[in-house]
């Protein structure tokens, strides 16, 4: 997988509010069908690295790189026309509208005439759902009448119509119950065979483990661990979040038992 | 779920009756058309207890009167609509009206043609609804401060331009936007004097149509609508979304000065006198005609049907009750309550 070059590369990235450094020197890469777990917890500034590659917060230094390219990522927008997609944890949908409106928000199809084209959009919005999960109904209620997983379902289903090569989840499985976490669980599996690169925030400790290539753990800002998953065990990996290191005389676990 | 699946997989036929046709309805939509039955047969209820309570109510004269009396409150409602969809609120149309009517005034009276006159007065409401744009968008002010802000500056630039005093003498041709009408019929009666056969439908009238239709459109048809609408829902969801927020909420700002603007070169044109005092408080019949046809205060809610009906309660209620002759104390208290009891009402169906 790593003789690819990597789809995502972040290199020294700084933000700073006022005195508090919310992200130091942070260097980060993502290779195509891979998922990078990031670890931290709360105010450990992942959920900050997360929002300035999916261009909702700026940054004060530092360099990102799409496949290759040096780009300047100063609103969601930008991000949007670099392929990246992000599914927020609170899942910024606009609860007064209905689900086609939200799929469609900010790149709304349109006739030829330049007016909204509700139906087509109803249409693609149905399919798309559809696929995720067959029991949607009512897509055109409000979405604020809805379920929190058929929200959820809105908000992963944003995120994939449009063809993207990145896609962030920031805790896409809180609000879910069991058999809809399986269904992002195998959503996740499917990105990955499709080669999209997938950074997944997650304080599931299980999740992040079946389904993470790569995990990044980091603490105060900074990053402190940065292992193939085979390499650390759940002990390992909450000590690099709460202590910021690994267990002492620490080996790679996939070398010991073998 | 299998079943399910294949009954949801193409969508319901469409309906053949009246009863399918509400069946096949979404929990939403049947909301939407029982908030609009509900204001509307509120106004039908008035326009039937106006009409047994007095014998001039009910007329084709009547009735262009209280359209024509009903076109400010319409023009305003309409444009303070849009902004309230963005979650904000515009304070300063009553006082942009004025200022858009006497700077209309005042270029005429200097010997500009009335049309170049008027289009400079429109284009002054605009300029106010712009400016309160920029001061929520780029100085980051509660829309409440700055109209509020944008209110009193209006108020009295209009009065320091006029010095307090009303600008007369504008020649008649600036009273025919407010004062002309389509299709008016006149016969010469048997004493020589002319009898009308139909009062013909006012300019302002068929504007305050035109507008509507032209701003429900926007709003439901194209993007930057929809935008409106979700702005005023979810603003940091649209934004992250990839909308343009500031652009968002400049344009329902400047829709709605545009439409001060409007109202203000109308009013004037009614009294073919530029009034810096005029339109004092219409802000809030405006804000209530919103109210009372659906509009949430809270943003992402609201039509401009609804506003309209909202509008016509508020006008028809004013006139029904000067036809009584019932004096405009009691006619402020009664209105009053009729804001309270409508949102109560809306409030009370949206809970559940």
């Amino acid at each position: 997988m790593n003789a690819q070059s990597p789809v995502v590369e972040m290199n020294n990235i700084i933000k700073r509010f006022g005195g508090i450094h919310a992200v130091e020197d942070v260097s980060l890469n993502l290779y195509p069908g891979e998922v990078v777990g990031v670890l931290g917890h709360n105010g450990a500034g992942k959920s900050c690295l997360m929002k300035i590659l999916s261009g909702a917060m700026g940054y004060d230094g530092g360099e990102i790189k799409i496949q290759g390219d040096a780009v300047e990522m100063s609103s969601p927008i930008d991000a949007r026309h670099c392929g990246i997609e992000t599914i927020y944890q609170t899942l910024a949908l606009a609860d007064h509208l209905n689900a086609p409106a939200n799929l469609f928000l900010g790149r709304e199809l349109k006739t030829r005439f330049g007016m909204l084209d509700d139906r087509k959009m109803e249409e693609e919005t149905r399919k798309a759902l559809r696929s995720l999960n067959p029991n949607f109904k009512n897509i055109t209620e409000a979405v604020m009448n809805m379920s929190g997983g058929q929200r959820q379902v809105i908000a992963i289903a944003r995120a994939i119509y449009f063809n993207a090569r990145i896609v962030i989840m920031d805790e896409p499985t809180a609000a879910l119950g069991p058999s809809e976490t399986a269904m992002v669980a195998e959503l996740i599996e499917k990105l990955r065979e499709r080669g999209i690169g997938i950074f997944l925030i997650s304080h599931d400790m299980d999740d992040v483990c079946e389904l993470c290539d790569r995990i990044v753990v980091m603490k105060n800002g900074r990053k402190v661990g940065e292992h193939q998953v085979g390499e650390v065990n759940k002990d390992d990996i909450l000590s690099l979040i709460i202590k910021g290191e690994l267990p002492d005389n620490w080996v790679p676990r996939n070398r010991t038992t073998v | 779920m299998t079943s399910e699946r294949t009954t949801e997989q193409s969508p319901p036929p469409r309906a053949r009756s009246p009863f399918l046709f509400w069946m096949n309805m979404t929990g939403d939509e049947r909301k939407d058309l029982v908030q609009k039955f509900a204001a509307l047969f509120s106004l039908v209820v008035l326009i039937i207890a106006f009409s047994l309570t007095s014998n001039a109510f009910f007329s084709l004269g009547n009735a262009m009167t209280v359209s024509l009396q009903t076109t400010s409150i319409a023009f305003l409602g309409i444009g303070v609509t849009v902004v309230i969809l963005t979650g904000g609120i515009d304070l300063s149309v009553g006082s942009v009206l004025a200022l858009s009517g006497t700077v209309a005034g005042l270029l005429v009276k200097a010997g500009w043609p009335v049309y170049a006159g008027m289009g400079a007065g429109v284009l002054v409401g605009t300029l106010c609804g712009i400016i309160n744009g920029l001061v929520v968008t780029r100085l980051k002010l509660a829309p409440f401060i700055a109209t509020l802000g944008m209110m009193m500056i209006a108020r009295g630039v209009a009065l320091q331009l006029t010095g307090a005093a009303p600008v007369s003498q504008l020649g008649e041709a600036f009273g025919e936007l407010g004062n002309g009408s389509f299709f008016r019929m006149l016969e010469k009666g048997a004493n020589g004097l002319p009898h009308m056969i139909f009062p013909g439908v006012p300019y302002p009238v068929v504007l305050m149509v035109i507008m509507a239709i032209i701003v429900a459109f926007v709003l439901r048809r194209l993007s930057i609508g929809r935008h409106i609408y979700a702005v005023g829902s979810n603003e940091e969801a649209s934004r992250l979304a990839g909308v343009n927020v500031n652009g968002t909420k400049m344009f329902a700002y400047a829709t709605s000065g545009f439409l001060a603007g409007i109202t203000g070169i109308i009013l004037m044109s009614r009294l073919v006198t530029a009034q810096p005092n005029e339109g004092v408080m219409y802000e809030l019949d405006a804000i209530a005609a919103a109210v009372i046809g659906g509009t949430s205060l809270m943003g992402g809610v609201g039509t401009i049907s609804g506003t309209m009906i909202g509008a016509f309660v508020i006008g028809i209620l004013r006139n029904g009750l000067n036809m009584n002759g019932v004096s405009s104390f009691i006619q402020q208290i009664i209105i009053g309550c009729v804001i309270i009891g409508t949102v109560y009402v809306d409030h009370l169906r949206n809970r559940r």
